[in-house]
């Protein structure tokens, strides 16, 4: 009886839509895990695993952002400048003397702002996402660099022990409080995505705007509930990376934003919208972190991961590619009249 | 004697319902940037009748029912709906009304099953979270009223386009609509979708319904409308009972002229062969289509949705694989892999979807006339020379008498007609032999329709092959001078005109033949 429970709990996670691409992804993640275990038996240690760990955490945060962005049919460019954003307001004010979590708050504050301000640009003034966030994320950048006179700060001191822990150095059960944090994070948006109506409608707006709209969906506000999101968990990797080297770095998280649609691409999120799951950035973020950490573990220079990670960016959707030309052509027929889907990922 | 009983009882209730009005609409205006789409027009739907709203395009009839769906709002005039005035109306407050929409274009999202886009907007929660099982068990339902047949957890993407239809209208319907307006809901669907969906039309009718039924296809409204309405140029010409007027009313009211000739057929004498198809297979929907096409000669393809036409078409073009089949023009076997060498060897396709596959519609008219023949416009490294284009627009322009301001105005700006002659004309400038027509009249009013009509007969005349397909019976039987019928993929009959009936070629195009499937499927492999 039990085992047959389970069968069918088995078949509804596979019917999830987007599965089939994050299975095949799990698979590739796997390969690498073994042949860079291969390489070096050191990548296996508990202390090399639980650092990947703590490395995949804020790679996997700003995916959790972009993928909800992405699945809108819409794209945020201003995380990376929000991480840096975060990083540099919470600093400033704790070297000013502020205590640790208010500034906390008042940084979540300024990070909400602008992915409200990144929302009502695209879908209230509909503006291309591309260049709104374009703005903002220059516009956040610049705030980065001008909160404490286009200076890193000084170390945040020993009154912010307990913010650095909280966010960095200290464990609980034996892992590190980044990995709770993403994990928390992690299930309430996937829990929000997946199981409320917020996220249906993020998934509707995505798969066809004008469709939503007439069914009363209502456009402004789910397309700015997203980018908040997307603020948040950004918000989030500007605290990690403060707590991490314990002062504000005003270029912390440059490029961001593109690391984040690399983690949601490969994880099987389009990029046109409509589809994809939150599993499916985990594994995205886990190729991503696996593949830094053990090219590194390899002696490969900087300049050789970068190459390799680009290429694998570029063959998991090219692969994607390949498998929908192969289907058969009466599948593609009925697929007539749908936007083609240039970026290949699984639509 | 049970069924007589619910009968009458049935008809008792529509009498009563037919003494209210559920939409009631005075002097309503409403304008666009540059153009006043209605004009002073009223408008009353009864419960349990069946209104159909029919006009030329830009008649004002969709702009009618995106008022009071909430999608538009108006300028000014009164609205009553169910007895109550009614200010200000969003899509989301009309349904809350009762009154449903289904759009001209799908209006679904692909990507989500068809049990979350019946419940799109109103989902069921449990606090917080969705009741995914409640809503598919809920939405099977629906579906089976309707006799759908469609597993609620089916991703919509998946569904053939007219099943997609039928979920449009599913999902109307479940709102419990007392209202419901229908934009050319048939225009996708099968014959057979087709009487269902006439079925459930009747059924809601009888059941209080008040329904608003806009169709360009007249003869579709002899089977459901009991009142009509006229708009033309966004004012309302007439309402009357359906069974007081005659088509050629609604025609002439439509139009506000007489039209004396529907089809203008012109003869001339058939000429040279000038292209062969022989045995062309290419995918599930062309299998071993052979034909001749004349000089001077409008061939007719008729056929029901999915018959393969466009698919042949296509595959001639160059714009799909072929499996296999020979293409013979003038004689001389010509290999065409793609639309290039098709265009090259003077075979050229005016698409179904003109805005999607036709024209690049932000471009100019002068643009899209030149984009095919640029090889010929360019002098060395690729640079256009500019008077040599001029030179060909305006020509073009002139031959197919296309009405614009100039040639640098948007394509998409132009009216379906225009568009289409545009897409003509383009393939005009260089000389082409063979032009084929996929449905180059559908979504555009009855004044371009004739035109389009009396451009193929300008190409017949020059002595250019034609190719129509067409899935309207009378204008394919109005124009061709030979009509070949495909089923399923094959050609299933050969017509001359002066023994094609609608009978005959309906027969002809419902021949489905049972071993075909696993033949077709055997050669493809």
């Amino acid at each position: 009886m039990k085992r047959r429970e389970k069968q069918n709990y088995l078949k509804r996670m596979l019917a999830i839509r987007g599965m089939g691409q994050v299975i095949t992804v799990t698979v590739g993640l796997i390969i690498l895990c073994i042949v860079f275990g291969i390489l070096n038996p050191i990548f296996f240690s508990g202390r090399n695993i639980s650092n990947l760990l703590r490395q995949i955490a804020p790679i996997l945060l700003i995916g959790i952002g972009q993928s909800y962005v992405l699945i809108t049919g819409n794209i945020d460019l201003s995380i990376g400048s929000v991480v840096g954003m975060s990083c540099m307001i919470s600093a400033t004010l704790m070297t000013k003397g502020v205590n640790p979590w208010v500034a906390v708050l008042i940084t979540i504050v300024c990070c909400i702002t602008v992915g409200v301000i990144n929302g009502q640009l695209v879908a209230g003034c509909k503006l291309p996402a591309f260049i709104a966030t374009l703005g903002t994320m220059t516009i956040a950048r610049g705030i980065a660099q001008i909160v404490n006179n286009n200076y890193n700060t000084d170390s945040i001191g020993s009154a912010a022990k307990g913010f650095r822990d909280f966010f960095y150095y200290g464990k609980l059960l034996g892992i590190y409080n980044t990995i709770w944090i993403t994990l928390v994070l992690w299930l309430i948006f996937n829990f929000i995505l997946s199981r409320t109506r917020w996220g249906r409608y993020i998934y509707a707006i995505g798969s066809n705007l004008e469709a939503a709209r007439l069914s009363g969906v209502n456009i402004v506000s789910t397309t700015t509930y997203a980018y908040v999101v997307s603020a948040l968990c950004s918000c989030t990797v500007g605290f990690i990376i403060c707590a991490t080297s314990g002062m504000g770095t005003m270029d912390a998280g440059n490029t961001y934003e593109l690391y984040a649609v690399a983690a949601s691409v490969i994880g099987g999120v389009s990029t046109l919208g409509g589809q994809g799951i939150l599993l499916g950035t985990v594994v995205g973020a886990s190729v991503w972190g696996v593949l830094q950490n053990g090219l590194q573990f390899a002696g490969a220079p900087v300049a050789i991961r970068n190459i390799v990670i680009g290429i694998i960016v570029i063959i998991s959707v090219l692969l994607d590619v390949v498998v929908r030309k192969g289907r058969p052509r009466r599948k593609r027929e009925k697929e007539k009249g749908k936007p083609v889907n240039y970026t290949g990922v699984k639509a | 004697m049970k069924i007589a009983t619910i009968q009458g009882f049935k008809r008792w209730k529509r009498v009563k319902y037919m003494r209210d009005y559920i939409v009631e609409i005075e002097h309503l205006n409403k304008a666009f940037p540059g153009v006043k789409a209605l004009d002073d027009v009223s408008f009353k739907l009864k419960a349990g009748e069946v209104m159909a709203l029919v006009g030329e395009n830009g008649a004002g009839k969709s702009t009618l029912v995106k008022i009071i769906s909430g999608v538009y709002t108006r300028d000014s005039g009164d609205m009553i709906i169910f007895g109550k005035r009614v200010d200000e109306l969003t899509p989301r407050k009309a349904r809350e009304l009762g009154v449903a929409m289904i759009h001209q274009e799908l209006n679904l999202c692909p990507h989500l099953s068809v049990a979350e886009n019946i419940f799109l907007g109103r989902e069921m929660t449990r606090g917080w979270v969705l009741s995914d099982g409640e809503m598919n068990k809920r939405a099977k339902l629906i579906l089976e009223r309707f006799n759908i047949n469609i597993p609620p957890e089916t991703i919509v993407g998946d569904l053939a386009v007219s099943k997609q239809q039928m979920v449009e209208i599913a999902k109307a319907l479940s709102i419990n609509a007392r209202i419901l307006i229908m934009d050319e809901p048939t225009s996708a669907l099968t014959s057979k979708e087709i009487n269902e969906l006439f079925e459930i039309i009747g059924r809601l009718r009888d059941e209080g319904c008040g329904i608003i039924y806009i169709s360009h296809r007249l003869e579709e409204l002899q089977r459901i409308a009991d009142r009509v309405t006229v708009m033309r140029d966004g004012r309302h010409i007439m309402t009357a009972n359906f069974s007081d007027v005659t088509m050629q009313d609604i025609i002439t009211g439509m139009v506000g002229r007489e039209i004396k000739e529907k089809f203008p057929r012109v003869n001339v004498r058939r000429g040279r062969k000038i292209l062969e198809v022989r045995n062309l297979n290419a995918g599930r929907l062309v299998r071993d289509v052979s034909f001749e096409l004349y000089e001077g000669e409008i061939l007719g393809i008729a056929g029901l949705m999915g018959a393969g036409r466009t698919e042949t078409t296509r595959a001639i073009f160059g714009a799909d694989p072929k499996e296999s089949g020979e293409i013979i023009l003038d004689g001389k076997p010509v290999d065409i892999n793609e639309p290039l060498d098709a265009i090259k060897a003077g075979i050229v396709l005016v698409p179904e979807d003109r805005k999607k596959d036709g024209l690049c519609i932000r471009l100019s008219v002068r643009d899209n006339i030149a984009l095919p023949n640029l090889d010929m416009l360019v002098k060395s490294w690729s640079v256009i020379e500019r008077r040599k284009e001029k030179n060909m627009v305006e020509k073009a322009i002139a031959d197919l008498m296309i009405k614009l301001p100039d040639s640098e105005v948007e394509a998409g700006s132009l009216s379906g007609g225009n568009q289409q002659k545009v897409v003509v004309s383009k393939w005009l400038a260089r000389n082409s032999r063979v032009v084929m027509f996929d449905e180059p009249t559908r979504g555009i009013d009855v004044a371009a329709k004739v035109e389009i009509y009396n451009l193929m007969n300008h190409l017949k005349r020059q002595g250019i092959g034609v190719l129509f397909v067409s899935s309207e019976m009378p204008e394919i039987l109005g124009m061709s001078d030979r009509i070949l019928v495909m089923c399923d993929g094959r050609i299933t009959g050969e017509l001359d005109i002066k023994d094609a009936t609608q009978n005959l070629i309906l027969e002809y195009a419902t021949r489905f033949d049972s071993r075909t499937g696993d033949a077709a499927i055997g050669r493809a492999i």
